[in-house]
Formats: structure tokens, sequence, C-alpha cells
């Protein structure tokens, strides 16, 4: 779960501003960085629901995210009950994990990150790596659309040469309003691996905000983890030892 | 014709030193492909029975799709329906239920991701040979829970020993998140790499109840009398299994599906042998086709009186095919019965090649090797022998048509 939700914070990240009057590159760019920071704000706290589903089975989670500037993100599940209190936390790039039943903290290493997030199709990259699309990619402006009487930026962004990457290309849209409507992730021959899409857009937390995120993979019709926001809540900050392993053990609401 | 089956006997024995080494010739060929034959033969057997025992069975029941896509929901809801099903097969001689899930492993120090097998610790041994691959520490006695057997490498590289502490992190069947601590009761080595990095396991009970698997197994192995065996119990297992009433569909998969690579490995050595017997076959019919045209040469002018007597070309390279498939049939007959013998020899007391037995060991394989001696190995040897040198034979008898009498009489 909490996975996926530091993916959803990644894709709000790609929010952007509006154009300004510079080249078409920095306008990209500021569009994604106001993207981002529209969607993750200076700090947040939220309640997901997320649902994996499967042709044959569907697993529903609910989990609490905190997250403060653009890096760090708390994740504790809350539901169901036999999974209650897990948790992720990851500071920086690097991610840990709590279980209660064995009161342990376990640090992800570099060799599981590109496996699934709780069996979702949210990879441990996706949440540790969700600010790399900032600092690692360049962006170009390549198309519009209009969604709901809107401008929609199509960006293609493609990872700087020496940039530790994970995907060879993706692809935003980010509306004019600075609302990430969908984020795709190409491998490096440049076919579509996976897509996230969110929908659904509401007034939550003071803000319009797509409260329905799937993400989707490219070859698989009924297989998608979809999280839904409960409640959203923007703030200024939050406490500094939110983000911390002993708070990871035992979290302080 | 009698009189030329005669003539064709008595003209081998006019050279007997020469009759001798064609006849050795030949049938030290056979000898070597005979015996060669059945080596390799004998150590492929060898060598599948040994690796079936490592891991994989004869036989595997799955659900469809495991075996590629791992997925932990492809389960076998009800392994006791399947067992019941090898139970009534009487070439099983043994079975047992495996399940798998990759989780994290996590020592003070260290964190790797691995695979985490839940095995029966009574049957496996049955099965298997990893019990005997303990290295430190014990295998599982029955009603063990949270211990583990880790691989030689997993272990070096989660600095842990017999005794320490493990915790596995991982995701349960029914989607829930697995976690436990387990306690380091054995370290096993395959001397495989594969293995030894990336395999931890648990008391089949114990990972059902922590992966939340309601009972079920990822794979059913069993083990047959004989490799000659399984394609038949595999065609009862595969019709006993439509009998039954399971969530996924299931199939049964023999050794070749599962190890591909090892059929491959051994299709590439039967190659390479040929090659080699090839080059043996080719060396000896050019010293067959010597012996022949030898015998032109010699006979030119008495072949010239025949002619002028008013014998046929026809006849005449009758006589020389009788001689060479005499020849040939002798040596091929001598090779086999030697060939025969030898291999026999060591099939019985077996051979072991020093030096070898340290790496023989590491991939579980008995340091005594034996050959193989069977029908196919006799007759793809020897047969492969007797068809070159008749070919090569053939022709010294063909060019004798083109001899002129006159000129056939003045040779010299």
């Amino acid at each position: 779960m909490m996975q996926r939700t530091c993916l959803v914070f990644g894709l709000i990240i790609f929010f952007c501003v509006g154009p300004g009057t510079s080249s078409k590159a920095q306008d990209a760019q500021a569009i994604v960085q106001a993207g981002f920071d529209y969607w993750r704000g200076k700090a947040s706290a939220a309640v997901v629901e997320m649902v994996i589903h499967r042709p044959d089975w569907e697993r529903p989670m609910t989990i609490e995210a905190w997250t403060e500037g653009r890096s760090d993100s708390l994740i504790v599940i809350i539901a169901p009950s036999k999974d209650k209190g897990n948790g992720t936390l990851k500071r920086g790039k690097e991610m840990w994990m709590y279980n209660p039943k064995v009161n342990r903290v376990i640090k992800i290493p570099p060799s599981m990150m590109s496996q699934a997030w709780m069996g979702s199709d949210f990879s441990n990259n996706d949440l540790a790596k969700s600010d790399s699309i900032l600092d690692d990619y360049t962006h170009t402006l390549v198309d519009t659309e209009t969604h709901e009487d809107k401008k929609v930026y199509v960006i293609k962004s493609m990872p700087k040469p020496a940039a530790p990457v994970v995907w060879g290309m993706q692809r935003l849209k980010i509306r004019e309003d600075h609302i990430l409507l969908q984020e795709e992730f190409y491998d490096e021959d440049l076919t579509l691996v996976k897509a996230m899409t969110g929908s659904q857009i509401q007034m939550m937390g003071g803000r319009l905000f797509p409260t329905v995120w799937r993400m989707q993979k490219a070859d698989v019709e009924d297989e998608y983890t979809e999280l839904t926001y409960r409640e959203l809540e923007f703030r200024d900050d939050l406490p500094d030892n939110l983000f911390t392993l002993s708070n990871l053990r035992n979290p302080r609401r | 014709m009698s009189m030329d089956l005669t003539m064709a006997w008595r003209n081998i024995w006019r050279h007997p030193r020469r009759a001798v080494l064609t006849m050795a010739a030949i049938a030290f060929a056979t000898v070597l492909l005979v015996f060669m034959l059945s080596w390799q033969f004998g150590s492929y057997d060898t060598m599948i029975n040994a690796a079936v025992k490592v891991h994989t069975g004869h036989l595997q029941v799955q659900a469809a799709g495991y075996h590629e896509q791992q997925d932990m929901h492809l389960v076998v809801s009800d392994p006791t329906a399947v067992t019941r099903i090898l139970e009534g097969i009487p070439d099983v001689t043994a079975h047992t239920a495996r399940a798998t899930a990759f989780s994290l492993v996590s020592s003070k120090e260290r964190t790797y991701g691995v695979a985490v097998r839940g095995i029966d610790p009574v049957r496996e041994t049955q099965v298997t040979t990893l019990k005997q691959l303990i290295r430190e520490g014990h295998y599982f006695t029955e009603g063990d829970t949270n211990a583990a057997l880790v691989g030689g490498l997993l272990a070096k590289n989660l600095r842990v020993g017999v005794g320490d502490e493990l915790v596995l992190l991982g995701q349960g069947r029914d989607g829930s998140i697995a976690a436990t601590v387990v306690r380091v009761k054995g370290i096993f080595r395959y001397g495989q790499d594969e293995f030894d990095r990336n395999f931890i396991y648990l008391p089949l009970p114990y990972f059902q109840e922590v992966y939340s698997m309601r009972g079920a197994v990822h794979e059913v192995v069993a083990l047959c009398v004989s490799l000659e065996a399984v394609p038949r119990v595999k065609r009862a297992v595969a019709a006993g299994l439509k009998t039954i009433d399971e969530e996924n569909k299931l199939v049964v998969l023999d050794w070749m599906e599962l190890m591909p690579g090892l059929i491959q490995s051994i299709k590439m050595d039967l190659i390479s042998g040929f090659i080699f017997y090839i080059i043996l076959i080719v060396v000896v019919a050019f010293s067959i086709l010597n012996t022949f045209l030898m015998v032109i040469f010699e006979r030119t002018r008495e072949f010239g009186v025949f002619m002028a007597l008013g014998t046929t070309p026809g006849r005449l390279t009758r006589l020389l095919l009788f001689e060479s498939t005499t020849l040939t049939l002798l040596g091929t007959a001598l090779g086999i019965l030697a060939g025969s013998l030898v291999t026999w020899y060591f099939q019985v007391h077996g051979i072991v090649i020093s030096g070898t037995s340290e790496m023989l060991r590491q991939y579980g394989l008995p340091e005594r090797m034996y050959p193989q001696l069977s029908p196919l190995s006799i007759a793809v040897g020897a047969g492969l022998v007797l068809i070159i040198t008749l070919v090569t034979a053939l022709y010294p008898a063909l060019k004798v048509r083109r001899l002129r009498p006159v000129e056939a009489m003045r040779a010299v």
C-alpha cells in the first residue's frame, strides 16, 4: 500500500504550472515541476483505499499516508485488520518496511527495488524514485489536448544520459491547472509497460484533485491496482519525527 | 555361386596377415563405438537420475502455467487427491509436495530477496538428496515449526550461522502480509550457486500457515522406478487428474519439461560424440579402401586372365564384394563380441576417473560411473562401421569392370 501511495504522490508531482515565455523545454520542465508540487503540496496527509484487481481475485486495503517535500513519505496499513500496522517509510531514495507481527524493520535492498510492492502493480521503485522524474529526465512538450474544456499538455520525458532510471521514456499528461491526468511508463525499446491514469477530479484538501488513480499493465486487460482517496489534507509542514524509523515502528498520528 | 564364395574365402587368406590386420581395424572401431556409446548412454542415465534427485523428481503435478509464471496463486488446492492418484500407480516409488513464495529475508545486517520453499520433512528425503547435502547443523525433524534450512552462499551473504534468527517478509496466498521469524537449523550446499544463493526451506505445514496457503501446495513431485517408466506413469497421472475436481487446471510435467537445459546438454554431448565417431570411422574406411585397392593392383594380371577366359565383369565384381563383405562381417562380429565383453566388464565393476570425484559429488553424482550395454548402443556402433566399410569396398569392386583383358594381362 505504501508503495502505491508513493506512486500516487509521484504522479501528483507531475502537475504543471502554466507555461512561461521561455523555450519549450523550459516550459515543459516548469509544467512538470508545478504539477509535481501541486500534487504533493508542501506536506500532505491522506487516507487511501487500494484495490488490487486480478481476473480471479481482488484484494482491498486501506492505507494512511503522509508526505513531506518531494521525497519523504510514510505509509501505514490500517485495514484489513490482519495486516494493520505494516508500514513503509521512504526517505530520499531509501525504503524500509516494518511488520508489527515480527516487530522488525527491514531495509529494502537494491535488488528488490523492481519487485511489486505488496503484490500490487506498483513496484518499490515506483515509490522510491517518485521524484526522479524531476531530476533525471528532460521534458519536451509534444502535443496539447483538451479535457473538460481545459488545455492538457502532453509531455515526453526522456532520461538524462547517465541518470540511474528504470524507464526508457515516460509520457505525462498534465492539465493547465496543474492536475496530472496520466503517466505512461515505457521500457528501453519504447514499448508501453504500464500506465497510471487519474480520474474523478474533485475538490479535496482545498484543491482540485483526481481522487481515483489506476495503475494498469499494458499487456493485460483485467489486471490493475486502483487507489481511491477517502481523505486528503494539505499542510505547510508535518512534525519532524514523523519520517523516522522509530515512528515507523510506533506510528504517532 | 558357392564356387565364388569358396574362391573369395581362399583369396582372403592368400595374405593372412593383411586379412587379420584389416579385420582388426574394423573390429577395433566397432569395439570403440560400442563401448563409447554404452558409456554415453550410461552416463546420461546416471546424470538424469542424479539431476532429478537434486530437485525436480521425474514428474511434477502443478497448476497449468505455474512452471512458467511461478505465480503463487496457481496452486494445487487439494494435494491429497493428487497423492491418492500417485499412490495408485505401482511404478511411482516416492512422492512429496512443495510450496514456494518469494520473500525478503533479513538478518541483523543484511536483506535479500529469495525463494522460500515449504517441504515435507519426511517425504522430501525419499525423493531428493537434500538431507545428505546439509553441511552444517541438522535437517528438519517431524514437527519442526519455525526452523529453516539456508543455502550456503545465502548464509554467507546474510552473515548467519546455525542457530541465528532470520526475518521473512513476503506476501501470503490471500494477499496478506506474511511475516515470521525463523531460526537457522541447517545449511545446505548443492554446489550449484543458483540453489545455494537463492533458497530457504521451511517445513511445509509451517510454510502453509505463514503464507496462508489453506492447505494448498504448488507442486506434487513424484519419483518413478526407472527412466523408462516415466512416459507410462505420466499418461496414468494425466488420466487420473481428469477425474478430480480442482479450482485450477492441473498438468503433469516430466523431467524433460522441468529441466529443458539437461536434455539440451545431453543432445550437445551426443552430437560432439558423433563427430568424433565419424572421424574414427573415416580413418578405418581409408584403411579398408587401401586394402582392396591393393588387391586390384596386385591381381590385375589375374583378372585379365579371368576375363580372357570368358569371366564376365559382373562376376568379378561379385567375387570382390564377397571378399570385402566377408572381411567386414567377420571384423564387426569380432568387434561386437569384444566390445560387449569389455563394456559388460565395466558395467559390472564401474569406472572411476581419478580426480573428478570431488566435482561429481558437487553435482550429486556418484563417483563410480557405469556404461549401459543396450541393443541400441551395439546396433548403432556396429551398424555405422558396417555400412561405411561396405560402401568403401564398392569403389574397387566397380573399378574392376573397367579393365581391358589384353592390357590387364600385360600389367606388372
